[in-house]
């Protein structure tokens, strides 16, 4: 090859190269064409090196390495070029995108109202070293009756009527069985709490259920007492409604609890002015509770001289009514989501 | 129970001043339930008695009574009460007089000459005594007016749940007696004729047998002459209708009354049929017809009462037909008695008929209030009429007197249990004033006796007591206070974790809303969707009629959810966990168990393969995430009405069949509902129980391998109609040792294949822990592969 040649080569490459930019509609386009133009012609021009005098090599090697050098920049630049297009093509492509949009389909996913209380009240209680134990929900008369100081023929027996099965067990009408259970289990100290489903023999309406939910607490450690009890439901009640609530405290009759009450708290429904919900009264009873008969402590294998105990039936459901604001308890047993989920799950996102 | 405020007054001061409504909150907090507060007030001014002189049909209407009238003055008015008769008093209004607002004249309404009108019960709120005229007790003096300040009351219901285990507050004294403790002001002596007045040796005995003084502790009797049938007086009638007792005559309302008051039923025979009384158990199948017109068959164990040992009553519960006092009776034999508890409620229960009586009867009464109850009766009976006399002594039977045992009070155990101090002294001013005894015995202890009207069940402990000081400390005054506890572990329940994790993992991230239903069949449902759940455990008194039968699978209560939503939902998921029972198991805890339902719709029939993967996928990650183990899919068959037979699998874990999960087939949708062929709706079941104790079962993580490993993919050509679970057992007994793990990809249908055929592509890993594969071991580990296929007559595609 000789200087003419070599400058005719060097020309064509440059043609190729403005060439094939011009070509090229993409960065790996460029790079394949570049590459092509690397290990083609500019290979071959530097291999023909050798051919030329050694003073000619100086200026050749110089005329090589401009084209090669003004090669790579056309092609850097093009490539840069290419890419700011790409980027305002995309620009102009996201104009129309729109982040602030709700997703169409919502996850309604949601956990029942009563289980969600349940959770929240375990919570509670698995911090003050509570255990946490199911129990069935078929029993037998022993264990919903008897072993709670309830014999047969008792007038308390009309307060929980119940739903007797043709095998001789029944639906437990409270969650107090798994007191006895528990203290079989573990003995005495014992911190216990029992969440799970009831069933009474009675009509439905707006404040009633057949079926509903409660949570037994159970507490045996030396020198229980009122107070503890009082001071109990009043931390539950504030971990609860995250406020402080109003309840009043009263006498109640239950064989299985000595002294007895009835814990109230002011309805959360109508705020205290009367309800269906409340009956009225502005109150709604959410907790029997008391301290532990030494009958039913002695059925459980526990001394009542050296241990005593409070237990009390939180009534999950109604709770559950308060936090949530549900006004018929029908709702809870009925399937039907339109009332279980809440309108933010259960639509797409509401227009706001 | 309804108590009358005025009532109350009787026996106890109430200031002017006490708000009713406050003090019915005091009760409730310190003794039992106050269900509601009513006000009753007088609507009328300007009415009288007047003695009914002349009755005439009145011209025209069959009912109306053209009644002449002496108040003082005469009136003629027309009147169609019932039971209008010349002699009698009734309350009546002249012109002039009001009622409810209503100003009466001389005509009535229709315009026809009226003067005035005889006033009807109901007219004055007095329900209980409806259209009736109130017919006033013989004496009355014409023209006098009728007392404003009677109608003028509170009536208070008291819960009856509240106050079970307490016989002495079912009645007024009972409630004043706490009323007057509550208000630290005193009880007033209950007015009655002194017992020992009507112990009259003149006069005859009443032969009085107890055949078992457990079952009849006592038996008090007393014959009275004189009673007349006639009207109450009016106060006593206003006071029973308030409590919702319908007034009858003097002789009824005189036993009502006093029950009111005491608690005490009491039951009068006719004096002229019996002459002495026994107590004992009815015979055998024993027929008896009581005062009410029916006659039943005696349960086992009823006492009866008889007379020459024929039965005459039902003891504790209704008197018989034969003896009862009628418009002839002269003579009356007084019943008060006391009897088992227990005994009287079996019986009640067993025959179906639980009366007033028998109420009060089985929450164990006071022995003493029988004397009480008649002294009382004769008391208020000898006021209104004093020519009725005793025709007999008062007759007693108490084979056992009873004497309430004393408790030992530890005031310190007291403060203990209550968390509040409780000091002998303070001890003895709160339990004194409710009628309790006490003695000291050291300077921490009392010996203390309760009443006897609180002895026969409700004070029996040291605890008993404990309660009656902290209610009249009250509840709202004991200082709340966290306890000291003992630490103590317990192990938490595998059952309830499983439910825990399960509810999370499907409603907290799988979009699946959690349900309850009711835990019985409904049976209609089961007959629509074509269920039949064989021998199920059932309610004796189910809720309603249909709904006896306990479920034994979630599912048909979850597909009629499904129904219920799709109206208003165009795609949903449904999980319930909750117990299914089994009928015939002897053990109560293998009777039951915990299942978990799922149901996912979604509308548009064509979504059944979309949404088949999507439970699958579900089912597989809950394996993972929750059991920490594998789910299998395996081929069974049908056996439910919502499994189709074709996409229906078992599921299996750890080679245990622990559910099902299924498409639900046309034939079931097109049952429920004709547009439920448009939805796909998937349906699994699972039994927690049996999986609880799985829980917790951690696959150990491997190093990431040292040297570079292969991925080999492979197809295999097999029939459409072969199941994936019995190929994939046969390729999984390939063993190599290069095979680190072989797994399915996927699985292809389509044009390039042969007919009847589909691909399934697996991936198989392999590599080696010391040195990095050469191309002849891959090269080997793909030969062995193929020919271990070929050997299964598995065919390799392509």
């Amino acid at each position: 090859m000789n200087q003419t040649a070599l400058q005719d080569l060097l020309v064509r490459i440059k043609a190729d190269a403005a060439a094939a930019i011009e070509a090229s509609e993409s960065i790996d386009g460029l790079r394949a064409a570049e590459s092509k133009l690397t290990k083609g012609p500019l290979a071959e021009a530097l291999k023909s090196i050798k051919q030329f005098s050694a003073d000619e090599r100086g200026s050749a090697g110089k005329a090589i390495n401009e084209t090669k050098n003004a090669v790579k920049s056309k092609f850097k630049a093009a490539q840069d070029a290419l890419r700011s297009a790409n980027i305002e093509g995309e620009r102009k492509r996201a104009a129309t995108f729109d982040p602030t949009m709700p997703p169409t389909v919502s996850q309604q996913g949601q956990i029942h109202p009563v289980t969600a209380m349940q959770r929240e009240v375990e919570r509670i209680f698995t911090g003050l070293g509570f255990a946490v134990v199911g129990g069935p929900e078929m029993e037998t008369e022993y264990f919903n009756f008897e072993a709670l100081n309830i014999p047969e023929m008792h007038p308390a027996r009309d307060a929980q009527d119940t739903f007797w099965l043709t095998n001789g067990w029944l639906l437990r009408t409270h969650t107090s069985p798994c007191q006895v259970r528990a203290m079989l289990r573990w003995g005495a100290p014992l911190r216990v709490i029992a969440p799970g489903r009831c069933f009474r023999y009675e009509a439905i309406d707006a404040s009633h259920e057949n079926t509903f939910h409660q949570l037994e607490g159970l507490l045996i450690d030396k020198d229980i007492s009122v107070a503890h009890l009082i001071a109990f439901m009043r931390l539950l009640l504030r971990e609860v409604f995250q406020r402080d609530v109003k309840v009043r405290l009263r006498p109640g009759f239950f064989p299985f609890v000595e002294p007895g009450f009835e814990l109230d708290m002011s309805c959360a429904i109508c705020e205290g002015a009367g309800c269906p919900t409340c009956k009225k009264s502005g109150w709604v009873e959410i907790l029997p509770c008391g301290m532990v008969h030494p009958n039913v402590l002695r059925h459980g294998k526990i001394d009542p001289r050296k241990y005593t105990g409070f237990a009390f039936g939180l009534g999950l459901t109604r709770l559950a009514m308060m936090k949530y604001g549900v006004a018929d308890i029908r709702i809870m047993n009925s399937g039907d989501l339109r009332g279980l989920v809440s309108p933010a799950r259960l639509s797409g996102a509401r227009v706001s | 129970m309804l108590i009358s405020l005025n009532w109350l007054k009787d026996f106890v001061d109430i200031p002017a001043s006490a708000n009713p409504r406050e003090l019915a909150l005091k009760f409730t907090t310190t003794t039992a339930e106050v269900d509601g507060i009513e006000h009753v007030e007088p609507n009328f001014t300007g009415l009288v008695a007047a003695r009914i002189t002349n009755v005439e049909r009145a011209s025209g209407e069959d009912m109306l009574r053209l009644v002449t009238l002496n108040a003082g003055k005469q009136y003629v008015t027309l009147s169609a009460a019932p039971d209008l008769l010349a002699g009698k008093t009734v309350v009546f209004g002249p012109p002039g007089a009001t009622v409810g607002g209503h100003t009466f004249g001389e005509t009535d309404p229709a315009g026809r000459k009226s003067q005035g009108m005889i006033v009807a019960g109901q007219g004055l709120g007095l329900v209980q005594i409806g259209a009736n005229a109130l017919f006033l007790p013989p004496g009355t003096e014409p023209g006098a007016p009728i007392d404003w300040a009677l109608f003028d009351d509170w009536i208070i219901e008291i819960d009856n749940k509240s106050i079970t285990h307490r016989p002495d507050l079912w009645g007024h004294y009972g409630i004043a007696r706490e009323l007057a403790a509550i208000l630290q002001s005193p009880l007033k002596p209950y007015p009655i004729t002194d017992p020992a007045l009507l112990r009259n040796d003149a006069l005859p005995e009443i032969a009085i047998e107890i055949d078992d003084p457990m079952l009849a502790p006592r038996y008090t009797g007393l014959m009275m002459r004189g009673l007349k049938t006639q009207p109450s007086p009016l106060a006593m009638q206003v006071r029973l209708a308030l409590v919702g007792m319908r007034p009858i005559d003097l002789l009824v309302d005189l036993t009502n009354y006093v029950m009111a008051e005491l608690g005490q039923p009491m039951h009068a025979f006719d004096g002229a049929k019996l002459a002495n009384i026994q107590v004992g158990l009815a015979r055998p199948d024993e027929r008896f017809t009581t005062l009410d017109g029916v006659t039943r068959t005696m349960p086992p164990d009823t006492l009866m009462i008889q007379c020459d040992r024929k039965s005459v009553a039902i003891a504790g519960i209704m008197g018989g037909a034969d003896t009862e006092v009628g418009a002839q009776t002269d003579t009356i034999l007084l019943e008060s008695a006391n009897f088992d508890a227990a005994t009287i409620r079996r019986a009640a229960t067993a025959m179906g008929h639980r009366t007033e009586a028998s109420t009060r009867f089985e929450k164990s009464l006071d022995p003493a209030n029988t004397v009480l109850g008649i002294a009382r009766f004769h008391k208020l009976a000898t006021d209104e009429l004093p020519g009725v006399e005793s025709a007999s002594t008062l007759s007693d039977c108490y084979p056992a007197p009873r004497a309430p045992n004393p408790i030992e009070l530890d005031c310190d155990f007291a403060s203990r249990l209550i968390g509040s101090t409780v000091t002998p002294e303070s001890a003895t001013d709160i339990l004194t004033a409710i009628e309790f005894t006490c003695e000291p015995l050291s300077n921490q202890s009392l010996r203390v006796t309760p009443p006897s009207f609180r002895a026969t069940k409700d004070v029996e402990i040291e605890e008993d007591v404990i309660e009656e000081i902290a209610r009249f400390i009250g509840y709202g005054n004991i200082e709340p206070e966290l306890p000291r506890m003992t630490a103590r572990f317990f192990p938490s329940s595998p059952q309830l974790a499983i439910e825990q994790r399960t509810l999370d993992y499907l409603c907290l991230g799988n979009d699946f809303v959690e349900v309850y239903n009711y835990i019985w069949y409904e049976d209609e449902w089961l007959k629509k969707i074509g269920f039949d759940p064989g021998e199920c455990i059932t309610l004796h008194n189910p809720a309603a009629e249909g709904c006896a039968r306990l479920r034994n699978t979630l599912i048909p209560g979850l597909i009629a959810f499904a129904e219920r939503n799709r109206h208003h939902h165009a795609r949903f998921q449904l999980a319930e966990i909750g117990s299914v029972f089994h009928h015939g198991r002897k053990d109560i805890e293998a009777a039951q168990h915990r299942s978990l339902g799922l149901v996912a719709a979604q509308s548009g029939a064509r979504s059944d393969g979309e949404l088949w993967n999507r439970m699958r996928k579900i089912l597989d990650g809950w394996g993972r995430q929750v059991l920490e183990d594998r789910v299998d899919y395996v081929e069974t068959s049908a056996s439910h009405p919502w499994e189709d037979r074709d996409r229906l699998a078992a599921l299996v874990v750890g080679n245990e069949e622990v559910g099902r999960v299924t498409l639900l087939p046309l034939a079931c949708s097109q049952r429920i509902d004709e547009r439920l062929r448009s939805w796909s709706i998937a349906i699994a079941e699972l039994n927690l129980t049996a999986l609880s104790e799985r829980h917790g079962r951690h696959e150990k993580l491997v190093a990431p391998p040292k040297y570079p490993q292969v991925q080999l993919d492979f197809s295999v050509l097999i029939d459409a109609t072969q199941r994936y679970s019995a190929i994939s057992k046969r390729i999984a007994e390939f063993e190599h040792p290069l095979l680190k793990r072989l797994t399915f990809i996927e699985s292809y249908e389509g044009k390039s294949l042969p007919p009847g055929k589909r691909s399934l592509t697996l991936r198989a890993e392999a590599g080696l822990d010391d040195r990095t594969l050469e191309d002849k071991d891959v090269s080997g580990f793909q030969d062995a592969f193929r020919s271990f296929l070929a050997g299964q007559s598995i065919e390799l595609r392509g």
